[in-house]
């Protein structure tokens, strides 16, 4: 049994926050101009270079320390396999890709290989770390296998990773590297992620709500057409199929995101919580709106393949999936997560003791809605430039994006001095 | 309150509170309620007598048995919430033993919050 908050956690929150702050500093240090040649041509050094900090160094190091927070607490508190494994394994996976970060930027091929392989490390030290402990636990429900399956995810994009940062040092597999790059994109982004947010979702979204007796046969529909999107996706960019194999490929995923908006429906009929949090709530119209972006991609992909996979159309697809969904959904739950977090350490111990503050009163949820919303109207602003081409509207809309993202990481970050 | 038929309890917390032995004042059901309403689930904002989750309230002088639930199992707030509950029982003088246990079985559902529960959640 757990007998004491772990405080692994807070090192990957807070290096996250730190990572997703240096982003936005950066974005803004050039007023955000570097959007227009990103949207011109996404792999250039910086473009890279930025994107493993945001991908990495945000998303998935904040990923990777609500894993090590929840999956003992979904484990109806059970200790982690090695908490000690879990320090070794930040440190590893935070020079892994803050020197990846580097690598990209200087456009070092030996750096970019090195530290690949060091990131790498990384993610298979927390692949083992977890792993044990869910087989040790033997719990399986649909979160504990969702989380299984998100890792499994997250070692096979690592791997495809490693083996192009290998190949800019190396140059061993020639045009197959485009290849691996579709499948890392996908592995990482639909596997990874997309694994990772639903089936914590099936455990938050109604924890918030306090809903009761929700059907959960949906949860299975979700994962199954997940997998299969992820598992047409992967050999189709491997093998260099014909487009109707990517075709079937995002129908499938597109199946997942629609049925997964749905379920959150469902939950949400049997609340008994008025307001779970404007945090929650934003997580539930993100999914409504991935789910319709991604159910417009059907058929238009299927009339239009052209457009669809145009560089452009590919920028605007990217942003909206990994900034609007992936993003925003990480950035709506952090409201939750580092007051649960923070309260837990601070005050936990203390209940029952002496009056001690409730989460509401260490977090304004109409803050969080205000710069929520903010937020996402640059993303929108942001998206319209790269739709229409217009370097005005991606300056207006990445400024702003990235000045409420930086207020945003302060004011959710202030808790921990709360 | 009846005790729930199902499995064994799950978790249990026995503790020998400071200042045990002395001369103190019998406690009774009431006097324990109370002292639990001073325990809240942080993120819900009420506390667990009216959010239902005390199954079971045994008083014997001054040894407190108590049967108690959480809304789901894997709460992020167990350990909190269920120490918050021995804490404030042990700080009582008149209560010399405080036994906790928590069971999943029936599992908790939102037709045992009270009427000041369900108001404060805005229950619907």
């Amino acid at each position: 049994m757990v007998s004491r908050v772990s405080r692994l956690p807070f090192w990957f929150l807070a290096t996250g926050l730190v990572s997703f702050a240096a982003f936005q500093l950066w974005s803004l240090a050039d007023l955000a101009s570097w959007l227009a040649a990103f949207a011109e041509d996404p792999r250039m050094p910086s473009g890279w270079s930025r994107a493993h900090l945001l991908v990495l160094g945000w998303a998935t190091m904040i990923a990777m320390g609500a894993v090590y927070q929840l999956v003992p607490v979904v484990l109806q508190n059970r200790n982690l396999f090695s908490e000690r494994l879990g320090y070794v394994q930040y440190a590893v996976f935070t020079a892994g890709f803050a020197g990846l970060a580097a690598g990209f930027l200087a456009a070092d091929a030996i750096l970019i290989g090195g530290f690949a392989v060091l990131a790498f490390a990384g993610i298979l030290l927390f692949a083992f770390n977890i792993g044990a402990t869910l087989i040790r636990a033997n719990a399986w429900t649909n979160v504990t296998a969702g989380c299984a399956a998100a890792v499994f995810h997250l070692v096979l994009a690592g791997a495809a990773g490693m083996l192009m940062g290998l190949n800019f040092a190396f140059e061993w597999w020639g045009t197959f590297h485009d290849r691996l790059l579709g499948a890392h994109l996908w592995l990482g982004a639909a596997g990874w992620f997309g694994f990772l947010i639903m089936s914590f979702s099936f455990k938050l979204f109604p924890m918030f709500h306090l809903s009761h007796g929700h059907p959960e046969a949906l949860q299975r529909w979700v994962a199954g057409f997940l997998a299969a999107g992820v598992w047409t996706g992967v050999p189709s960019f491997l093998f260099n199929a014909p487009a109707w194999c990517h075709w079937i490929a995002l129908t499938c995923a597109a199946s997942a995101f629609v049925l997964y908006a749905v379920h959150l429906s469902q939950i949400v009929r049997f609340r008994h919580k008025q307001t779970p949090g404007a945090g929650i709530r934003w997580s539930r119209h993100l999914a409504i709106g991935q789910a319709s972006v991604a159910a417009l991609l059907v058929p238009l992909s299927a009339v239009f393949p052209d457009i669809v996979l145009s560089t452009r159309m590919a920028v605007v697809i990217g942003w909206l999936y990994l900034w609007g969904w992936v993003g925003g959904t990480i950035l709506a739950y952090l409201s939750k997560i580092i007051p649960f977090l923070w309260w837990t350490s601070k005050y936990g111990s203390r209940a029952g003791r002496e009056k001690v503050p409730t989460m509401a009163e260490l977090i304004d949820d109409r803050k969080v809605n205000a710069l929520l919303t903010a937020i996402f109207a640059g993303l929108f602003v942001l998206a319209a430039g790269f739709g229409w081409n217009s370097p005005l509207l991606q300056s207006l809309g990445g400024g702003l994006l990235a000045a409420v993202s930086l207020l945003y990481a302060g004011y959710v970050g202030a808790v921990f001095a709360k | 309150m009846k005790a729930p038929k199902g499995k064994p309890p799950e978790t249990g917390h026995r503790r020998r509170p400071e200042g045990a032995g002395r001369e103190i004042s019998m406690v009774d059901k009431d006097t324990v309620l109370e002292l639990l309403k001073q325990v809240y689930d942080p993120e819900l904002g009420v506390n667990v007598v009216d959010l239902g989750l005390i199954y079971e309230l045994d008083v014997e002088g001054g040894r407190v048995r108590i049967r108690m639930t959480l809304t789901t199992p894997g709460c992020p707030l167990h350990e909190a919430i269920v120490g918050g509950v021995r804490r404030v029982l042990e700080r009582h003088p008149g209560i010399e033993d405080v036994d906790v246990r928590v069971v999943w079985e029936p599992r908790w559902t939102p037709e045992r919050l009270t009427p000041a529960g369900r108001e404060a959640l805005g229950f619907f």
